[in-house]
């Protein structure tokens, strides 16, 4: 158990920095991570992957958070009562042309954001990305590309938000 | 070994570093002769390299003692009954919701739900079909008293079926539409199992008069009182059952 442990407390930083760069609040970031350790230690056993330890606890980390997601949608207005705020940004606000790659990266899908982080920022494998989105090597090939596209374009500003546009 | 010109892909693989070494070296040597891709692909370098900047400080925070594996793992320990109940109550508020649901359309009048419907629920669950662990089995005489007392403390007492055989073994606590219940079960030596159930009359005060009904296999004899709702639950065809409607007063 100690090992394993001692394994974890590594991984932890790192899958914070996942739930933020998912969630974009620090609290929220931490129940998720800690909703996923809960998960990952009681279905230890019999659920564990025998690759990467840390690409498993992304993988669980990363359901979670779309379990969650589809959750808060469905009960947005709940959800708002109870925090005071409303995790889903509107999509006009989205749009806005980024000043920094931070700033274009918080604009990306959550899957984009997902696969960059996994890719550009942990250094994983495209075989164990594609075992944690349950698609072919090729089709992470595909998603990454675009990924990689449309941060370039919100880097650089090429894109215009609509409501801009309609303002001219 | 990739062929030349590289793909889009082989691109973003040598982006990754996930090309062999020797095809890492021959995409360098292509892109030096290839300005506008090479600039491209610089552009692909550098957004990674930011990101990893700019996320590299999130992994210095304080760390967040909540979420130590020794600390959760204890949690998940303490938790599991916890869970356990709730995943209980979940199965009881959806079957005693779809029957009542059956009902009103079935009879489409005011008051379609059967009293302590759902005490009949529990036992089928619980008792015969033991779905769920107890949150608390007896180990001395008594204990069950005090356990139930801890939750409905002007409920009253347990009834002493002794006389015909039958001592409290568990409880489990619910939570059902009217508020939290608890069911005791008692069982005799032959495996037997009647179960006594506890709770609020729910929001519109619905109080019992003395009552007793069948459902299918179950009978279940009911009343309120001290501000509770009651219900004693066992199955119709058990002699031991038969006895006990004779010889007990609620």
């Amino acid at each position: 158990m100690n090992e394993i442990d001692e394994h974890l407390r590594e991984i932890i930083p790192r899958m914070r920095r996942f739930a933020l760069s998912l969630t974009r609040n620090p609290s929220s970031a931490d129940d998720l991570v800690q909703a996923s350790l809960e998960r990952a230690l009681s279905g230890w056993g019999d659920k564990r992957a025998d690759g990467d330890l840390r690409a498993w606890l992304f993988s669980i980390l990363y359901r979670q958070f779309l379990d969650a997601h589809r959750r808060s949608r469905r009960y947005a207005r709940m959800l708002e009562f109870f925090t005071g705020r409303d995790d889903a940004q509107p999509s006009v606000e989205r749009t806005v042309i980024a000043q920094s790659t931070l700033e274009a990266f918080d604009q990306l899908t959550t899957e984009q954001r997902a696969l960059l982080l996994w890719v550009s920022v942990e250094g994983l494998s495209y075989k164990e990305v594609a075992e944690i989105l349950g698609v072919p090597t090729g089709t992470v090939m595909s998603r990454l590309s675009r990924a990689r596209q449309a941060l370039r374009q919100l880097s650089d500003g090429e894109i215009t938000s609509p409501s801009l546009r309609i303002l001219k | 070994m990739i062929s030349l010109p590289p793909s889009e892909r082989d691109l973003h693989a040598y982006v990754d570093h996930q090309l062999s070494d020797a095809d890492r070296r021959l995409v360098e040597t292509w892109l030096a002769t290839q300005p506008t891709v090479a600039a491209q692909v610089r552009g692909w370098q550098q957004d990674a390299q930011h990101l990893r900047a700019a996320l590299g400080g999130t992994l210095q925070q304080p760390a967040n003692p909540y979420l130590d594996p020794a600390l959760i793992r204890q949690r998940l320990k303490r938790q599991s009954r916890r869970h356990l109940a709730t995943a209980a109550a979940l199965v009881l508020a959806v079957s005693v919701g779809g029957l009542s649901g059956w009902q009103a359309r079935d009879m489409t009048m005011a008051s379609a739900q059967l009293p302590m419907t759902d005490a009949m629920q529990a036992y089928r669950l619980f008792a015969q079909q033991g779905v769920l662990p107890a949150d608390y089995k007896v180990n001395a005489d008594g204990d069950m008293q005090h356990w139930l007392d801890r939750y409905f403390t002007q409920a009253h007492r347990l009834p002493n079926l002794s006389a015909v055989g039958f001592n409290p073994v568990s409880g489990r606590l619910l939570s059902t539409e009217q508020g939290p219940a608890a069911m005791v079960v008692y069982e005799d030596q032959a495996g037997h199992k009647i179960s006594f159930y506890v709770r609020p009359p729910g929001p519109e005060n619905n109080l019992l008069p003395r009552g007793s009904r069948s459902d299918g296999e179950l009978q279940a004899e009911y009343w309120s009182g001290g501000g509770y709702n009651y219900a004693m639950v066992s199955p119709t065809t058990d002699p031991a059952a038969q006895m006990l409607k004779k010889t007990v007063q609620f």
